[in-house]
């Protein structure tokens, strides 16, 4: 890592709005409501001037509504791109490195896309005998009328080139930090956090994806442009869904970690309420991305988290033989509890989350089943005995004599 | 108050504690110690660095908790445990010859127990120069066997 200053990624209509007072001194989201609103009020304008049909600043403003939130989303990316930790494998870091190079590149690539839209289509309104200008303006508009409606269609063009450009080099980043992921060794990784973000990305695209609709109304005359609009949609869409999907099956722990999570039978649970701490074994499971354990309805512990969710949750691997293989890891943060409220919701989990501990525990699934047990052991499924996740805010890692702080 | 036979068997069979202790903010941390426990004054003693988590969260909040159980990962009726909970007390760091007559008879037992208990891990290895000794003065403890539960209560020091 270098420690030059990181110079502010900027796409090319961000750097120019960035430069031109007021938009320069208000923040991103501020600046793009004004953008909003001075483009709206010179639309209606315009509008009243010469005297355009209601139809028309209705149509006109959809296209401002569709340009502004397509901003808004897209404009988090270099903000949340900002806030990103290196991941700890050399390779991941190499490749989110090379993604925001080519995302940010200097040479401002992401507008070719929106050229590529913007020129065939001013072709197509103005050569090719549609009727979609007098539908939005009515008959012979003004010039001045002509150039603001370029302008607008400049602005969305930009945009739909902004979101193919940006799921597009998603997609490629999570196939490739997928890959990347399964050569790791010992503690490489890269932090829950980041994939989080990433993923939240992903998910703002499918967002504009589908603000893509909007623009229905304005082509209704015109069967290709519908077409073209919904291709679009269902591409950006489905390109970002999947490389959300992607990104939440790339591992959050180091191999190290992963493996002893994964392959553990027990775990110690620390709770404390009011100063006094409280530590117990307990069963557990790991879906590859989530802990879960189990606890009794009539538990101490339970009864201590519903009042306090902050936990210490300690894996380990014991072996008196050799104390330089012993191993352990301690995540502390909070935990979730769940409980009937949660069936609708999450039910699909909960039942994974049992369905894995009938698999890892089968004789405790069997045990507790017999009705001989005091009532707060039987398993009644989901009621009895309560299912809580582990939500890790630090982690800690212990090797031999070693530790070492890994980032969540 | 004499200790039951199975409780007594836990703790002097078992190489392994979970230490819990609790920071201001109330968040719990957890870290697997070696033990060793005194039958005549029915204290544990572990040996950590001074500088570690744990010593932190005790300057800031006595309360500790301590499970040492056997586990089984077939059958939950063959797991038993116990854990005791009580405050914990830091001995003094200072040089050796700074140390006070109890304090030294304090480490010159606890390691000699230690040494006996975890000779294989620790052969000869000394006290380090940060290692201070925490005892942990019960208050109560709790013992399971599968589902059965029984809960012991002491009397607070003093």
């Amino acid at each position: 890592m270098d420690n030059e200053p990181v110079k502010e990624k900027k796409w090319i209509y961000e750097e120019i709005v960035g430069r031109i007072p007021p938009f320069s001194l208000l923040s991103y989201k501020y600046s793009i409501l004004l953008q909003f609103l001075l483009l709206l009020v010179i639309g209606i304008t315009l509008g009243f001037i010469f005297d355009l049909e209601q139809i028309s600043l209705l149509y006109g403003s959809l296209a401002i509504l569709v340009a502004v939130s397509w901003s808004l989303l897209i404009l988090q990316l270099a903000p949340t791109l900002r806030k990103f930790r290196a991941p700890l494998s050399k390779d991941e870091n190499e490749l989110l490195e090379r993604y925001k190079g080519i995302l940010f590149h200097k040479n401002h690539y992401e507008a070719v896309p929106g050229l590529v839209i913007f020129i065939p289509f001013m072709f197509y309104l103005y050569y090719f005998g549609t009727d979609l200008l007098d539908m939005w303006l009515g008959k012979s508009p003004h010039p001045i009328l002509l150039l603001f409606v370029s302008l607008l269609i400049w602005d969305i063009c930009y945009r739909m080139g902004l979101g193919l450009w940006t799921s597009v080099l998603a997609l490629w980043r999570s196939i490739r930090l997928k890959k990347l992921a399964e050569k790791r060794s010992e503690l490489e990784h890269t932090p829950y956090t980041e994939l989080r973000y990433l993923q939240k990305l992903d998910i703002n695209n499918v967002f504009f994806g589908l603000i893509s609709l909007l623009l229905l109304p304005l082509f209704k005359t015109d069967a290709f442009l519908v077409v073209i609009t919904l291709f679009f949609m269902s591409f950006v869409t489905l390109t970002s869904l999947y490389s959300a999907y992607i990104i939440s099956i790339v591992p959050w722990l180091p191999p190290d970690i992963y493996n002893l999570v994964n392959e553990s039978s027990f775990a110690y649970i620390g709770t404390s309420l009011k100063g006094k701490t409280h530590v117990t074994p307990v069963v557990y499971v790991f879906d590859g991305q989530k802990i879960f354990f189990n606890t009794s309805k009539e538990a101490k512990k339970l009864k201590i988290m519903q009042e306090n969710n902050k936990v210490a949750f300690l894996i380990d691997k014991r072996d008196m033989s050799n104390i330089y293989e012993n191993k352990a890891v301690l995540f502390t943060g909070e935990v979730k509890i769940y409980g009937i409220m949660d069936i609708p919701m999450h039910f699909i989990d909960m039942l994974a989350a049992l369905k894995l501990f009938m698999k890892k525990y089968p004789e405790y699934t069997k045990k507790y089943s017999t009705s001989e047990l005091p009532k707060a052991w039987q398993l009644t499924p989901i009621i009895a005995r309560i299912l809580v996740e582990v939500k890790p805010v630090k982690i800690i890692y212990w090797r031999g004599a070693k530790q070492i702080s890994v980032p969540v | 108050m004499r200790i039951p036979e199975e409780i007594r068997n836990i703790l002097y069979g078992n190489y392994f504690g979970y230490v819990c202790t609790s920071d201001k903010n109330d968040q719990p941390h957890l870290t697997p110690v070696f033990f060793i426990y005194d039958e005549n004054s029915q204290k544990l003693f572990f040996i950590t660095n001074d500088r570690s988590k744990k010593v932190k969260n005790l300057s800031e909040n006595p309360n500790i908790s301590i499970t040492i159980d056997i586990r089984d990962p077939v059958n939950p009726f063959n797991n038993e445990g116990v854990m005791a909970q009580g405050t914990a007390a830091i001995t003094d760091k200072a040089p050796i010859y700074f140390l006070s007559e109890e304090t030294l008879q304090l480490y010159y037992d606890i390691y000699h127990e230690f040494k006996s208990k975890y000779q294989k891990v620790i052969e000869n290895k000394p006290l380090g120069e940060n290692d201070v000794i925490i005892q942990i003065n019960v208050e109560k403890m709790v013992y399971w066997k599968g589902p059965h539960f029984k809960s012991l209560k002491f009397k607070k020091d003093e």
